[in-house]
């Protein structure tokens, strides 16, 4: 019980971390490349 | 004056290191033919062939990005089986188990080690078997160390490249910087800190008996393969708890002169290959500049002020000058056969770095002198910084600095050709502020909880190791002092973790569930959430078109762009955690001035 908390928190992080940079690139989606 | 020529001595060394090892880096990354294709290209081939790795493969910034992160999350989970299994792994002469390494240390170390971190809430005498730290550990003393160079080439490749769609392949950066440049300095390195005395054995701990006729375990180990590792890769974890101030770690001056060599070396030569690979080296000695100027500041402030010393110990008819047979000064916490020059060095050298080995106690320094490593960590690890997150922290604060130079010639900014929009700036943005969110909130979280004196999320497991348990309840509990310098100690260890240094002030009792759950947070977040923004400006700049240099472009390559960016890197710490220095160190500082000794 004790590892699969440590290990869901690690895993959720790193899903975080995933969709952060799908974020990101949605976000520069609307910059201008002049 | 011995520990400022001491400072002048160690830049002479270092500097004459930047030019041949940032060329041949830049022949690396570039996947140029090299003095040691030969040796290591037939293991590079073999390598993509096994993992079904095409080099040429571009990767747009998102998928280097997800490589990455999938790498590490990987190696993480592996970690972690790996520390909480070591009962039933070879290597072990001490019999550890996982109770040495419970689940939540377990977690705080994985993550340590995978961040370039290398945070320790546990004396590795007490808790990791040879194996742990051979395999467990010292694999991400590699792999780490690689990906921050490798995100740092990413980077380098976005500014350099022009309409291009993809950063480089994050696959072969990882195996070239490995292969080409940590392995060639590493069996070199290793070779030299066994002739220094480092152990490199499996034989268990030895028990002698001491002259007074008590029993004294000598611990060992396979030391010297960690310890170069260790430095150069700007990891910072110690074999033993005492880290490089241990004598089987760090045993001789020369030993200690080149371990800061190591730490600083391969940060340095970045930024000359970051110019190589621009197209104009004065653009990366810009960067060299700003992060030397920086450095020997700090330096310098902390290797006067502990010099001064405490001024109460002096009115108190203690001699506290330097003198032919005394260092005066403040000694405590430093090793006498260091003394306060090559104290003071490296503790700046390894906080400069975001490496965290310590050869002196840093929560024995006086207030200013504990101010300096504290605040070069604030900094972002940028002066000089951790291995490629040195150069790619240094490069987004650029793009800031660029951003608020072009905000006041009221023209578009523009960095080595490329015009700096609201993308860019968006990202480098919050790269800053997630670091400052993350120390400056779990510092005020772990101010201020209290839990229950009996809670087990607040106790120290000593019964793991041959000790008492200690429940500490509030979270300030597990200060060493009160006041001022126990608000330093947690500052200090959130700063460390969120900066991926790792050296600790050391007067923080961390081996709780409650510490290492935040500060692993700490550390994940100021890892990558700091890196996913930067590649994001890769990709964005990589994409971009160049554009001319006219006459209203602003020059990088200057004096006047060395000062700038000094500024911003000052500005931007100072702005955002003077508020928690002035309740921690500055207090402090005046209080003792006021005639307290605490």
């Amino acid at each position: 019980m004790n590892d699969l908390f440590y290990v869901a928190v690690t895993v959720a992080f790193f899903a975080i971390a995933f969709a952060y940079i799908r974020g990101c690139e949605n976000l520069r989606g609307g910059a201008v490349d002049e | 004056m011995t520990g400022i020529f001491m400072i002048a001595v160690y830049f002479v060394s270092l500097f004459l290191l930047v030019k041949p090892l940032g060329s041949y880096m830049a022949r690396v990354f570039e996947g140029e033919k090299t003095l040691l294709s030969p040796v290591f290209g037939w293991m590079e081939r073999l390598i993509y062939r096994i993992l079904g790795i095409n080099p040429e493969d571009d990767q747009p910034w998102c998928k280097y990005g997800a490589a990455m992160l999938a790498f590490t999350l990987v190696s993480i989970l592996a970690t972690y089986a790996m520390l909480r299994l070591q009962g039933m792994l070879p290597l072990n002469p001490q019999g550890f188990d996982g109770k040495q390494m419970p689940g939540h240390l377990a977690f705080n170390t994985a993550v340590s080690f995978a961040s370039n971190t290398n945070w320790q809430s546990y004396s590795p005498e007490l808790a990791l078997s040879y194996f742990s730290n051979m395999v467990a550990l010292a694999f991400h003393n590699w792999a780490s160390a690689s990906v921050g160079m490798a995100v740092a080439i990413a980077l380098v490749r976005g500014f350099s490249r022009k309409s291009a769609k993809g950063v480089g392949n994050f696959w072969a950066d990882l195996t070239r910087a490995t292969l080409y440049i940590l392995l060639p300095i590493s069996l070199i390195g290793a070779l030299f800190f066994v002739w220094q005395g480092v152990p490199m054995t499996f034989h268990a701990p030895q028990t002698i008996t001491t002259l007074e006729g008590a029993k004294q375990t000598i611990a060992l180990g396979p030391v010297a393969s960690q310890e170069i590792l260790k430095q150069l890769g700007t990891n910072g974890g110690g074999f033993f708890n005492a880290n490089s101030a241990h004598p089987f770690e760090n045993p001789t001056p020369l030993s200690n002169f080149v371990t800061l060599l190591l730490i600083f070396c391969i940060p340095a030569a970045l930024t000359y290959t970051f110019g190589r690979m621009v197209g104009n080296v004065r653009q990366g000695w810009a960067i060299l500049g700003a992060m030397t100027v920086l450095f020997v500041a700090g330096a310098v402030v902390c290797n006067v002020a502990e010099q001064a010393g405490n001024p109460n110990v002096a009115k108190a008819h203690v001699m506290t000058q330097s003198t032919a047979t005394q260092p005066g000064g403040n000694m405590e916490g430093k090793e006498t056969r260091f003394g306060i020059g090559a104290s003071t060095l490296f503790a700046t050298v390894t906080t400069g770095a975001s490496c965290g080995a310590v050869n002196s106690m840093h929560d024995s320094y006086t207030p200013v002198g504990g101010l300096v490593p504290l605040f070069n960590i604030m900094t972002g690890e940028v002066i000089f910084g951790g291995v490629g997150s040195g150069l790619y922290g240094m490069l987004m604060f650029a793009v800031i600095a660029v951003f608020i130079a072009g905000l006041m010639v009221g023209r578009t900014p523009e960095y080595l050709g490329k015009k700096i929009e609201k993308f860019e700036v968006q990202m480098a943005m919050l790269s800053v502020l997630v670091l400052a969110a993350s120390i400056l909130g779990f510092t005020a979280l772990s101010a201020n909880l209290n839990y229950p004196k009996d809670s087990p999320i607040n106790t120290f497991a000593g019964s793991n190791y041959g000790g008492a348990d200690t429940p500490y309840g509030p979270t300030v509990g597990n200060t060493n002092n009160g006041g001022a310098h126990g608000f330093s100690e947690i500052l200090y260890a959130y700063t460390s973790a969120t900066g991926n240094n790792g050296s600790a002030f050391a007067g923080l009792t961390a081996n709780t569930p409650h510490y290492d759950l935040t500060l692993g947070l700490a550390m994940l977040i100021g890892r990558f959430l700091m890196i996913i923004p930067l590649l994001a400006i890769a990709g964005s700049m990589a994409a971009k078109k160049s554009v001319p240099v006219s006459a209203g472009t602003f020059a990088t390559d200057n004096g006047t762009f060395v000062i700038l960016l000094v500024g911003v890197v000052i500005i931007v710490g100072a702005l955002t955690f003077f508020p928690a220095l002035s309740l921690g160190p500055i207090v402090e500082h005046y209080q003792m001035l006021g005639g307290g000794l605490k």
